[in-house]
């Protein structure tokens, strides 16, 4: 599939404040590429620097195979969906969706079968007459995802667009978000900081983090097989547990040591050597730590500070001998425990990753078949 | 201490019912949220307790006494707002002090009460701190420490996590269990949260368009939800809702549905002939290998969702349900047509009103 947006080495700052910093990325034709990143960690900046609003310091975007740095906003042709609603209020939801056409001094007879189609596809078509004020949240927000999908063109911006509604809104807006882009086989680029979202919604994922974009990948294979540390810490809910750690050498075996635990570890074969010793960051998602009933001397125990109640899910969070973690399990599974209880825990360091701590590149990974 | 009921109340805005015609009771010493998406109503119900509006109909009454007509101020109530009241440029203690004054509570007493506010909510060590220094938490702290202090009979906390970052969140759930556990007083803790409902609340009030649509312990309600809207506003995602069809055939009544293999026996009476077949995503067994009572499914899309675990969208006669997979092996993941079944005790069955039908269902024996 062909490239429709690049950036090259692109860089922004706002007077000393470095932004981004060397931005790489390449969207496909038919993407569906969530960029992902904290809050205010330069998610909009970026889309803004896209659509021309704003102009890059260094470096170059590269949009349908022209250089952008000499193109007008106007000519980009981009749909763009605001977080904010931003809906015009005394204006019928019709007027509202058909703006950017408008806008475009398009007639009104070619305007209403595009407004309608846009309508439908977001199920709002009995809206059309109304006011903005008539409208919930949700409502308003299809509004405004139709009013960013009316331009016909093949590149459509969204900024965060469910933000700030409620969950039970958000997990119908992403239903509709995800089959909206395999009807129209357009390229969404998608900003949002919410990690289910994007592990839900996107094709492929990059994330943004300090200034830069870590790691780019498909879900699952960045979920899985992270190489960086901030994409293991970020994405993921809840999010991953991140213990101090040190290598140290057992005979010829690579070890990782932490406060509670020890643990052998696989370097990863683009790793040339490894310093001994040397600080290390060793992330362990919640989900691969597991509760045991009984108890042996082996186990660890750890005090509950607090169980939260997903439903379908627990998430508990543990102290252990000063440190902090936090497991999930699926709550039908085992008898429920509470504040204050104690239990043991045993965990599968196969799925740790060792990161170095200076720089948050990869070291390796456990080892199969050792339980600590 | 007694408990707050309320009879019959109804507020209505202009055309708008926020409140309509709610009996209910909220016992002493137990966490009752009041849960449910904006506009349900209960924020409206919150501050008519707490006087700041006055019902159009119906009353509140606290023990015996009827509070319905009584000034706010008068009412002995502790609140905790969404945004955390502290007063900026005075410490933590005087903070605490200023309600105990306007209540012309003695020296003695006033001091004995605001160390027992600090050393419930574990404030000791910041309580010589100016207030504009202090985090949310601490901060929406300092608000709860002052709403105890004067030992209110009913303590109202309306959305107070609103505000707060997820980290701190965990600080403020672990406090607020500890404390509720300690006192004595009827809590009511307004919500739209259901992680934040489940993991406080003693009781939860279900609330929507004005209505209580039920009030159960946490799990039971998660578990045993009356009505559709019940299934589907808790979970994440909430239940899957399919049409089925109920058929009577040798006077007894069957439950048919693409989703089960063959029909089920329905042990009830007062079924529609079309009904809706609620089940949880986490209910719904997936493999990629026959078994019994599984119908054939195609996979329409898989995304990781909370814990690593797998969301299956998968599709039987073009009705799409979501499942939750805990460790899906690698033959399931690669597999583009699934085997899915409804275990019979997870399955829960709506008339068309949207209301339960309890119902036994069991397997036809062949």
């Amino acid at each position: 599939m062909d490239t429709v947006v690049e950036f090259r080495g692109v860089s922004k700052k706002y007077s000393d404040l470095m932004v981004l910093e060397d931005i790489n990325l390449s969207i496909r034709q038919d993407d569906f590429m969530v960029i992902y990143g904290l809050p205010s960690s330069g998610k909009t900046v970026l889309l803004r620097l896209l659509m021309g609003l704003e102009a890059p310091d260094a470096g170059d975007i590269i949009l349908r195979r022209e250089n952008v740095r000499h193109m007008s906003p106007k000519i980009r042709n981009i749909g763009y969906v605001p977080q904010d609603f931003a809906l015009i209020p005394h204006k019928t939801i019709f007027e509202n969706i058909a703006y950017p056409l408008r806008l475009m001094k398009k007639p009104t007879r070619e305007i209403k079968p595009v407004v309608e189609r846009a309508a439908s596809m977001l199920s709002i078509e009995e809206l059309l007459d109304k006011l903005p004020t008539q409208l919930s949240g949700g409502q308003k927000q299809r509004v405004a995802v139709a009013r960013g999908v009316v331009k016909e063109t093949d590149i459509y911006l969204f900024d965060d667009p469910l933000a700030g509604l409620d969950f039970k809104l958000r997990e119908r807006l992403i239903d509709d978000l995800r089959r909206l882009q395999e009807d129209m086989a357009a390229c969404f680029f998608y900003a949002t900081s919410d990690p289910i979202e994007s592990l839900t919604l996107a094709a492929s994922i990059a994330v943004l983090h300090e200034r830069t974009i870590c790691e780019i990948g498909d879900p699952q294979t960045i979920y899985f097989n992270p190489h960086h540390l901030s994409t293991i810490d970020i994405l993921g809910f809840p999010r991953a547990n991140l213990l101090d750690g040190r290598i140290i050498r057992k005979a010829s075996e690579v070890w990782c040591q932490t406060n509670f635990l020890e643990f052998p570890i696989a370097v990863d074969a683009e790793v040339a050597t490894v310093e001994n010793p040397m600080d290390v960051t060793v992330a362990v998602r919640p989900e691969s730590i597991q509760k045991i009933l009984g108890r042996d001397e082996k186990c660890l125990t750890a005090d509950i500070y607090l169980r939260e109640d997903l439903g379908a899910e627990e998430i508990i969070y543990l102290n252990i001998q000063d440190s902090n973690l936090t497991m999930v399990n699926p709550s039908s599974q085992t008898g429920h425990n509470d504040v204050g209880d104690q239990i043991s825990i045993s965990m599968n360091t196969a799925s740790f990753f060792v990161f170095e701590k200076d720089t948050g590149n990869r070291i390796g990974r456990g080892v199969d078949n050792f339980n600590a | 201490m007694p408990e707050i009921r309320i009879d019959r109340l109804t507020k209505r805005f202009k055309d708008v019912v926020a409140v309509d015609d709610l009996t209910f009771s909220f016992p002493e010493g137990q966490v009752t949220c009041l849960l449910g998406p904006s506009g349900c109503g209960k924020t409206t119900l919150l501050r008519m307790i707490a006087g700041l509006e006055t019902p159009t109909s119906g009353s509140i009454y606290f023990g015996d006494v009827d509070l319905t007509q009584l000034a706010p101020r008068k009412r002995n109530i502790g609140m905790v707002f969404q945004y955390p009241v502290v007063y900026r440029g005075i410490s933590v203690y005087k903070n605490i002090e200023l309600p105990l004054l306007k209540r012309k509570i003695p020296q003695n007493e006033r001091k004995q009460r605001i160390e027992e506010a600090l050393e419930l909510l574990n404030l000791q060590d910041q309580a010589t701190k100016d207030s504009s220094q202090l985090d949310n938490v601490s901060r929406q702290k300092v608000s709860v420490a002052r709403a105890i202090s004067y030992h209110p009979d009913i303590i109202l906390f309306d959305e107070p996590m609103t505000n707060i970052d997820a980290n701190s969140k965990v600080q403020f759930s672990h406090f607020f269990k500890e404390l509720s556990k300690k006192l004595n007083q009827v809590i009511v803790y307004v919500t739209h949260d259901q992680t934040e409902a489940m993991t406080l609340a003693d009781q939860i009030a279900l609330m929507e368009d004005g209505r209580m649509v039920q009030c159960n312990e946490p799990r039971t309600l998660y578990n045993e939800p009356e009505e559709v809207f019940g299934g589907w506003f808790l979970g994440n995602p909430g239940m899957n809702f399919i049409d089925a069809h109920c058929a009577q055939s040798g006077g007894n009544d069957s439950l048919i549905s693409s989703f089960l293999k063959s029909p089920l026996n329905i042990a009830t009476n007062g079924l529609d002939r079309e009904v809706t077949i609620g089940i949880r995503p986490e209910h719904i067994k997936v493999s990629e290998t026959a078994f019994s009572n599984a119908v054939n499914a195609d996979v329409k899309r898989k995304s990781i969702t909370v814990g690593g675990q797998f969301l299956f969208v998968i599709e039987v006669d073009r009705v799409e349900v979501k499942a939750k997979v805990s460790h899906p092996s690698n033959e399931l993941m690669n597999a583009q047509s699934v085997w899915v079944e409804f275990p019979v005790e997870h399955i829960v069955l709506f008339n068309q009103n949207q209301k339960r039908v309890h119902a036994e269902l069991t397997y036809v024996r062949k």
